[in-house]
């Protein structure tokens, strides 16, 4: 066995070591055979079952990815997915082949994508060319259904295994998430890739755009993925392996060393005292966010409760999941966001609305749609409510822009206690009631928000989002999608200080919240309170404890004034100095 | 039967996301919804007929509407366009 090594786009940091696992190309499997007459409806049916179950498959994948992690980019790419397998070109035409050229189902699809394909081809401009990539890995799907073989297998336990693919799709991404790979490799790719915001937040290293890895590597060959250095090493040989297992366990040290962080204070030099809580998604994040020495739950983002189902969640449902996360973090705060569902969630939960607004970011979303559909709004705080029994419970409201909104909220939860007390069902009645800051207006109405509620939480994604009118979701703007735009500074700023100065309590739970790179500057204008992904919590921490606020002001006052985007870029550096 | 020429004003042309919209937007007309370009014809009904027209920026895209909410079709499709085809799907 040669050893050799291949370059690419380290994407996310990290070495790992372990056997390839190569993601088939079905195409390349297909095998001809004649389907006798009276088999053919049975074949025709064999066909159909396949592009329903990948129907089902992409639906269910879309409703996995509520908000969240992933970013809205995906389900926008599920959506195409979803309409290319329901095209009749794809899911219709193959049908006629199976009776025309009786044969098996995979050869008639395989037939048609080559169709398909060959007339993408002729398709002069390179990037519309391109999109033949999309038939091929909605084709593939069903391919593989057909073939009894879901993407690509759960990696054994034992041995750790890297995954070596020439592209994948996001729904091969999100499945992905599930399992536990090493590390990711692909052929293409960037540094805004599927693949490369999956590793990130799933922490593992990745090495993309490495041209032929796929071509080069074979199933279950030894390689070191080094995703720091950009670099592959397939084949090492005793030498080399010795020596990366060595960094390795450099790093797994450093991580360890980490790890004794876990219940030591968030405390700067200067002896401010930091709270750092976990946002997480699901009840069953909770065990990691806890082994990160999270002192709360800053954002338990509820939309999971519409995973993989049909109807709404009903009372009881909620309320189990969200006392099983109250009792879990033994009277540390648990803050349950309400729902915050868009436009793209509504039609499929509830029958007749199917308006689809034109503007979704600004449209009938979050508290807004929340107050529109006042039971199923009141279920949801019943549920929060009788779990605040169990834990120190906190409800947060996504997306406020008014005292209007404020107002019918407290109304709706005040409501939803006079129901519990009637039955006499218990609930802490004290529990603190605080908004999202995302919008702009929110910004700038702060003084009057803080007096109607208990708390703030400033969520960075959409306030970026809302302030720049920049869609990231969108390739043709997502390069404008600043968080160190000078307006977005100076929103942080007034927020903060406004809250601070009438002491209420303000958290950022935005993606800001878990960069490194922004901890200092936040910290510097006055926050106290981050919530972030579990995996950040330790590195955070390490940054506030070697960092002395007062040191900071000079930079940070500067950093609130300055107007050239350039300039305030040179300032953070010499924050992070 | 209606007919409006449009020109593809954004700058990646007709791609997937794009034609996402349109094969959406036409899913709520009862009438039949067209796009020619030349000779080439496709139903907004299939995503990938249009994918496959390979629109650029600049090309005059004829929309035709046939049914009985065509009027509304139409301006809702002239509309969209005129948007440059927002891509939020």
């Amino acid at each position: 066995m040669v050893s050799f090594a291949l370059h690419g786009v380290g994407v996310s940091g990290g070495i790992a070591i372990g056997r390839a696992q190569l993601v088939s190309h079905a195409t390349l499997e297909v095998a001809h055979y004649v389907v006798p007459p009276r088999q053919i409806p049975a074949e025709v049916e064999r066909f159909s079952t396949a592009v329903k179950e990948v129907q089902r498959e992409l639906e269910a994948l879309h409703l996995a990815m509520t908000s969240g992690d992933v970013p809205g980019e995906f389900g926008a790419f599920l959506d195409v997915h979803w309409m290319i397998l329901n095209d009749p070109t794809l899911s219709d035409a193959p049908k006629k082949i199976i009776a025309e050229q009786r044969c098996n189902a995979e050869w008639a699809l395989t037939q048609q994508m080559g169709v398909l394909v060959e007339q993408f081809d002729q398709i002069e401009d390179p990037y519309l060319r391109e999109r033949k990539a999309d038939v091929v890995q909605v084709g593939e799907r069903v391919l593989k259904r057909l073939m009894g073989k879901r993407g690509a297998t759960a990696a054994n336990a034992e041995e750790q295994t890297i995954l070596v693919a020439h592209d994948l799709s996001p729904a091969d991404v999100i499945q992905f998430k599930h399992h536990h790979f090493a590390a990711f490799l692909t052929d293409l790719g960037g540094v805004t890739s599927h693949t490369a915001i999956v590793a990130r937040s799933l922490n593992v290293p990745a090495v993309v755009a490495t041209h032929n890895a796929r071509q080069m590597i074979r199933d279950g060959e030894m390689l070191i993925v080094d995703g720091g250095n950009h670099v592959v090493i397939v084949n090492p040989d005793r030498a080399v392996l010795a020596e990366y297992r060595l960094k390795q366990n450099e790093l797994e040290i450093a991580r360890q060393k980490l790890k004794r962080l876990r219940t030591k204070p968030a405390e700067t030099i200067d002896g401010e005292l930091v709270e750092l809580e976990a946002n997480i998604e699901l009840p069953d994040d909770l065990p990691q966010a806890l082994e990160n020495g999270a002192m709360g739950v800053g954002l338990f983002r509820s939309e999971f409760l519409f995973l993989n189902r049909d109807g709404l969640p009903s009372e009881e449902e909620q309320f189990e999941a969200y006392r099983k996360v109250a009792e879990g973090m033994e009277g540390k705060p648990v803050t349950i966001r309400t729902f915050d569902l868009g436009a793209d969630k509504q039609h499929e939960l509830l029958e007749g609305l199917t308006r689809v607004a034109p503007n979704p970011a600004l449209g009938l979303r979050a508290v807004r749609f929340c107050l529109a559909e006042p039971k199923l709004f009141l279920t949801q705080l019943r549920a929060i409510l009788r779990a605040s029994h169990y834990g120190k419970v906190r409800i947060l409201i996504p997306m406020i822009a008014s005292l209007g909104e404020i107002d019918q909220t407290l109304a709706m939860i005040e409501h939803a206690k006079e129901s519990l007390r009637e039955q006499g069902a218990p609930f802490d009645p004290g529990v603190a009631i605080g908004g999202m800051i995302e919008i702009p207006a929110a910004v700038l109405s702060i003084s009057a928000f803080v007096r109607k509620l208990d708390f703030l939480s400033i969520g960075t994604n959409d306030l970026i989002q809302y302030t720049l009118a920049v869609d990231r979701s969108d390739e043709t703007v997502s390069h404008l999608y600043d968080p160190m735009h000078p307006a977005v500074i100076k929103l942080l700023a007034l927020a903060i200080g406004s809250a601070n100065r009438m002491k209420s309590p303000i958290a950022v739970c935005g993606e800001m919240a878990g960069e490194l790179a922004m901890t200092r500057l936040l910290l510097g204008l006055g926050l106290r309170n981050f919530s972030m992904h579990p995996s950040h919590l330790l590195t955070v921490k390490q940054r506030v404890l070697q960092t002395e606020v007062k040191a900071l002001m000079p930079v940070v006052d500067r950093m609130k004034r300055v107007d050239d985007p350039a300039k305030l870029i040179s300032l953070l550096d010499r924050l992070n100095a | 039967m209606q007919t409006r020429e449009i020109v593809v004003i954004n700058p990646l042309g007709l791609h997937a996301r794009a034609c996402a919209r349109i094969v959406e937007l036409a899913s709520r007309f009862r009438c039949r919804v067209s796009l020619v370009i030349g000779k080439r014809r496709a139903s907004a009904e299939s995503i990938l007929a249009i994918m496959m027209l390979a629109a650029t920026v600049g090309t005059t895209v004829r929309i035709e509407t046939d049914g009985p909410d065509e009027s509304a079709a139409m301006s809702a499709m002239v509309a969209l366009f005129a948007g440059g085809l927002d891509v939020r799907v």
